[in-house]
């Protein structure tokens, strides 16, 4: 019992700790999706159009026959991993400057660093995602050796566009944190600066970025849905709850609800889910900083 | 006041400036250069150095950029498309308005219904009405605006015929069925940014009325209304700051309801022209909204000066 209460409180608390449990379930069903999905999801069988939910088709079929069911559970795929890179891309990028600057502070790294920053958050974020798949084209791109699907490009952009927030957060603790005593301590015994920002500053730094990041996740999920629903982001056959979507809203006047309904609940219940874990995660590990609010 | 002012706007004309240039040289970067876009591949040489002449095509890039730049700021003229010839003021002229429209409405009743919600929420703090209202935040920002826009035109529009499913009736048609064409797309645009700000009214305010000069107004004898309104003076700054922001991306939302509910508003225009590799077209629709999104901050930072002196001087 104990255990359990301790685990609850490592997550913020009951809702928290419901948010992790959505997240790891979301991450089970991508990971495991060939293993999961009780149907090709690609499988087209036009003797089984449109069905209602039920017996062997329990979210219903598709305009082609497919399997609703395993379209959602393959869809976790897509949804998670843009979401996922695009913040991965965007920490490894906003907390590196977001460092230099608050430690170098005062300098004209600093400088350059923040003027660079208020310049790229004059940016409304999911109009230049849309403006920028559309001007490098829908479909594959070649980049010298490499060849980027969409959803490559996707992520790629989603995480530039994510550096800036993420960089002000941790330039603003990282500020903190380097005219902290046992930053002065560690001078005084010799270390270098770079040795000191990176192993004592840094994992000082990581809370509210982990909160932040994790909020992203979230706005990642609505962003990558509502650019394939318009038919920019992942492309068919492959499916994604946004694209599903798009196939759904030719369905609407005639009454075929499941189509639209069961992708639709797959993004409510993934961001509810990262909104959760991130808000038990700000009240468990950052309990006095204020939302540091949401970038779209 | 005046000088706050016009630092931020010399800050954002200068992030104008570098956002404008980085739009140009990317839209000129991709490796189908226009005239092969609109000539196809058949062209000749000549044929596609003809067309880039006529174009102004030929001039090296920054020269292009500068012209381009000097039209907007000078003439006020966003160029003309290269795809269909069309001027782009037309284009923008006949398709912002209703966008316009749209993207005010929503934001006009989400910001009146958050304050409202938040400040309820926050004064009437773990009752139930301040449950429901916690819970209307969570809906709001975790269900996604085309997925309700689908689900409402299902249960309004289709099985009742409360609403119309999608377009708007020309406000010189008829007034009532112009405002009932735009509710439900309003709505769908405004849930989220209603429950994000929502959300920040609620904890901002708590955090004001828990300080001691708020125990102090009231141990001197404040009413409670009274308490209340400084309260929010200070606890509006930073819900003014994201609801100027969230002005600007309702924008970009607003590309994506336009498209369920078939509104030929500029972002639906901006979509059409990614589908017809129409890059100029993209690059004036997206200067004008990044334009509307600075302006929109500009706007923020001037309502909290207002709202609080100390911001101004500090600056």
């Amino acid at each position: 019992m104990i255990r359990l209460h301790r685990l609850v409180n490592g997550f913020g608390g009951p809702a928290g700790f419901l948010g992790a449990l959505i997240v790891i379930a979301l991450l089970v069903m991508a990971v495991g999706a060939p293993w999961i999905a009780p149907r090709d999801p690609l499988l087209v069988d036009i003797s089984n159009q449109l069905l209602e939910p039920g017996g062997q088709f329990p979210f219903g079929t598709d305009q082609s026959g497919r399997d609703v069911l395993s379209r959602v559970i393959w869809g976790t795929r897509a949804s998670l991993s843009v979401s996922a890179i695009a913040v991965v891309i965007g920490m490894a990028g906003g907390v590196t400057l977001g460092l230099i600057a608050g430690f170098y502070r005062g300098g004209w790294i600093e400088q350059i660093t923040v003027r660079f920053l208020e310049a790229i958050s004059a940016i409304p974020i999911l109009i230049w995602a849309i403006a920028l798949v559309g001007i490098f084209g829908v479909g594959d791109m070649r980049v010298g050796p490499f060849v980027l699907a969409n959803e490559a490009k996707l992520m790629i952009l989603l995480g530039l566009l994510y550096i800036p927030t993420l960089a002000r957060v941790t330039y603003t603790t990282a500020l903190v944190q380097s005219q902290a005593n046992f930053v002065l301590a560690r001078r005084l015994q010799g270390t270098g600066g770079l040795r000191i920002m990176v192993s004592d500053v840094l994992p000082n730094c990581l809370s509210p970025v982990i909160v932040q990041a994790t909020l992203l996740l979230a706005i990642g999920i609505i962003i990558e849905a509502s650019v394939s629903f318009v038919g920019l982001g992942v492309q068919p056959p492959t499916p994604s709850w946004g694209n599903m979507l798009a196939d759904a809203r030719n369905y609407l006047m005639s009454g075929e609800w499941w189509i639209s309904v069961f992708p639709g609940a797959a993004i409510s219940l993934a961001v509810v889910g990262f909104n959760l874990l991130g808000d038990g995660l700000r009240d468990r590990l950052d309990p006095r900083h204020a939302a540091a609010v949401l970038a779209t | 006041m005046a000088s706050l002012f016009l630092r931020r706007a010399g800050v954002s004309l200068l992030s104008l400036l570098l956002v404008s240039l980085v739009l140009f040289v990317l839209t000129r970067s991709i490796p189908d250069s226009p005239a092969r876009i609109v000539l196809g591949d058949e062209a000749t040489p000549a044929d596609i150095a003809h067309f880039d002449a006529d174009h102004g095509l030929d001039k090296p890039i920054l020269v292009q950029y500068f012209r381009w730049v000097g039209g907007i700021v000078f003439h006020a003229d966003l160029g003309k498309s290269f795809t269909t010839g069309l001027r782009m003021n037309d284009q923008v002229a006949n398709t912002l308005p209703v966008t316009l429209e749209l993207v005010m409405l929503a934001f006009v009743v989400s910001v009146v219904v958050s304050l409202a919600l938040g400040t309820m929420s926050a004064v009437l703090r773990d009752t139930p009405l301040d449950y429901g209202a916690r819970l209307i935040a969570v809906l709001g920002v975790s269900v996604p605006g085309f997925w309700l826009a689908l689900v409402l035109i299902l249960f309004f529009a289709v099985d009742r015929d409360w609403f119309p499913p999608g377009g708007v009736v020309p406000i010189t048609d008829d007034v009532y069925e112009h405002l009932r064409s735009l509710v439900l797309p309003a709505f769908c645009l405004g849930i989220f940014y209603m429950a994000v700000l929502t959300r920040m009214t609620r904890s901002s305010l708590l955090d004001v009325l828990g300080q001691d000069f708020m125990r102090t107004a009231r141990a001197s004898g404040l009413s409670r209304p009274r308490v209340l309104m400084y309260a929010l003076r200070n606890a509006l700054v930073p819900v003014v700051t994201i609801a100027g922001m969230s002005f600007g991306h309702m924008f970009g939302w607003a590309l994506i309801i336009e498209q369920v509910f078939n509104i030929d508003g500029l972002s639906h225009a901006l979509l059409q022209a990614i589908q017809q590799r129409d890059y100029a077209m993209v690059q004036a629709v997206v200067m004008v909204f990044t334009v509307v999104f600075v302006v929109a901050n500009l706007c923020a930072d001037v309502v909290n000066a207002s709202l609080n002196p100390r911001m101004a001087a500090a600056a």
